[in-house]
């Protein structure tokens, strides 16, 4: 069996057309001999997972706690954003080692080596499934009050008790889009890449409106600042931990195999998680918090919710149109988030319960939109003890299961000459998943009441 | 030299080697802790750190 054929035993890579791949093989080996310029345009064309989880990624409690820290601190933590994203790659060139050479599903193995606890239960079903379901009342929350501010700038009412149809609506066309071949799964990663796209120049706008203190922001993104005390550490914790989790690790190892990459594919998974997740995630949270660094936390106004925050800085952007652009950008990251949360839930549990993905199916469809019960946001906050209950095991498990994509990565059994070699590559998974014991620790410590408050 | 890839028991060097780093984790926080609070505890900080930087160092070791 070739090593395409041994990728493309993931179902969702088999409505990929093979003279497609086959195209997108030798347009490889033609990039690799071409200049670093024309390397890079050609695998951002190419790229796609990256982007995938970027967008994911950056949902509303990513840019919520990058605006309350541009409001609070000011420029000061623009560190953090660049060393958190940066130890998660790490990890994730394991996904995409993963995919591209091992060319086999992650939560099969896992089962297989560590046990269905750590596969199936702490990967599929906790990690990705239950936190897509979770984290989607926060889109829709957001999303659907973003939708309502906005529209009376544009001339008529959308309350939210109405536009949540909207909103799901179009995630829901987006997600189910995903997996019908090439052209759909095409269709979801250029939604993806045009909001990132949209993010970038509507905020990016709204800095250049607010101006920038580049001596501050140089000093906040290079000179490692924290609040003194026990705040700082939980700060530190909750940042460097918080970029990348199991959910991101999942999405792109499946993404890769979804589109049927291959051994050739590696250095295009690499170059996709630079410049399609670490730098859209660093560069919008860095816009994002100078704008609230310029505006809000000049005049030390602090606002605890999105929407306040929101709503307290549409009047310091100056003309309505800057206000408009700031909404439509804030706008497309729940949308993007909700369509990569339903991929991912979709994906994780099928793979948990051993169900083989068909895209046509009901089955697929109820999972991938199984998120979308975040409209009751609408009207009620998340369920407090569903949400107690996933943080406690997402806490203590994410540690874990980092320590299973570690295992398997330097796995002679399963990966062979293929598994890793490198000291660097092995000492940044270990910092990352010292941070990630660290949160696990720190919320027990919590828990019996030892953390100091 | 304790070779990470060999069983020792029901687990191989490496799974023990988190197995420690965790633990290491734990005691560098609760030392961290009672530093923060009153200046006491800075043995298990400074132990809780140390093995945990031996243990990171250690189990970045590839498999040859």
């Amino acid at each position: 069996m070739s090593d395409r054929d041994e990728v493309r035993r993931y179902p969702l890579a088999e409505a990929l057309p093979p003279e497609k791949l086959e195209a997108e093989a030798e347009e490889l080996d033609r990039l690799g001999h071409a200049s670093p310029c024309s390397k890079l345009l050609g695998y951002l064309k190419l790229g796609g997972p990256g982007f995938l989880g970027a967008a994911t990624t950056l949902g509303a409690g990513t840019l919520t706690a990058a605006m309350l820290s541009g409001a609070a601190f000011g420029y000061k933590t623009l560190w953090m954003i660049w060393l958190s994203m940066g130890l998660g790659m790490f990890m994730m060139a394991a996904s995409a080692r993963f995919t591209c050479r091992g060319g086999f599903r992650v939560i099969i193995e896992q089962n297989r080596y560590h046990g269905l606890i750590v596969g199936s239960l702490m990967t599929g079903l906790i990690g990705t499934a239950a936190v897509a379901v979770i984290f989607n009342f926060g889109q829709y929350s957001i999303g659907t009050h973003l939708i309502e501010s906005l529209a009376p700038m544009l001339g008529f009412e959308f309350p939210r008790q109405v536009n949540w149809i909207f909103f799901m609506a179009v995630t829901s066309y987006l997600t189910l889009s995903y997996g019908r071949g090439k052209r759909g799964i095409a269709i979801v990663e250029t939604f993806m890449k045009l909001a990132i796209g949209i993010m970038l120049v509507c905020f990016g706008i709204c800095l250049a409106l607010v101006g920038v203190d580049w001596r501050a922001l140089v000093h906040g993104a290079f000179v490692p600042w924290l609040p003194s005390g026990v705040e700082g550490v939980d700060l530190f914790v909750a940042s460097s931990a918080a970029a990348i989790g199991v959910i991101d690790w999942v999405l792109f190892q499946y993404a890769g195999l979804a589109r049927g990459w291959g051994r050739k594919h590696e250095t295009l998974a690499r170059v996709d998680i630079v410049f399609g997740l670490f730098l859209p995630f660093v560069l919008i949270n860095f816009i994002v918090m100078a704008v609230f660094a310029g505006t809000l936390h000049k005049v030390g106004i602090t606002p605890e919710t999105a929407p306040e925050l929101a709503a307290s800085l549409a009047p310091l952007l100056g003309p309505t149109w800057s206000a408009v652009l700031f909404y439509i950008a804030f706008l497309a990251v729940p949308i993007s988030t909700t369509v990569g949360l339903g991929i991912a839930g979709a994906i994780a549990i099928h793979e948990a319960l051993g169900w083989t993905p068909d895209t046509r199916s009901w089955r697929w469809k109820i999972c991938a939109l199984l998120p979308q019960i975040g409209f009751l946001a609408v009207w009620y906050s998340r369920p407090v003890w569903l949400v107690i209950a996933i943080a406690a095991f997402l806490s203590l498990a994410t540690n874990i299961v980092g320590w299973s994509f570690y295992l398997l990565l330097n796995d002679r059994r399963l990966l062979g000459e293929d598994r890793c070699k490198s000291y660097l590559w092995n000492l940044g998974i270990m910092l990352q998943i010292t941070l990630l014991n660290c949160v696990a620790i720190v919320y027990v410590l919590n828990r019996i009441g030892w953390w100091i408050r | 030299m304790i070779d990470l890839d060999r069983r020792y028991g029901i687990w191989s060097g490496r799974v023990w080697g988190l197995i420690a780093n965790l633990l290491a984790n734990a005691l560098a926080l609760y030392g961290l802790v009672g530093f923060l609070r009153d200046g006491t505890h800075v043995v298990p900080l400074v132990l809780g750190v140390l093995v945990t930087a031996a243990c990171i160092l250690l189990l970045a070791k590839p498999n040859r």
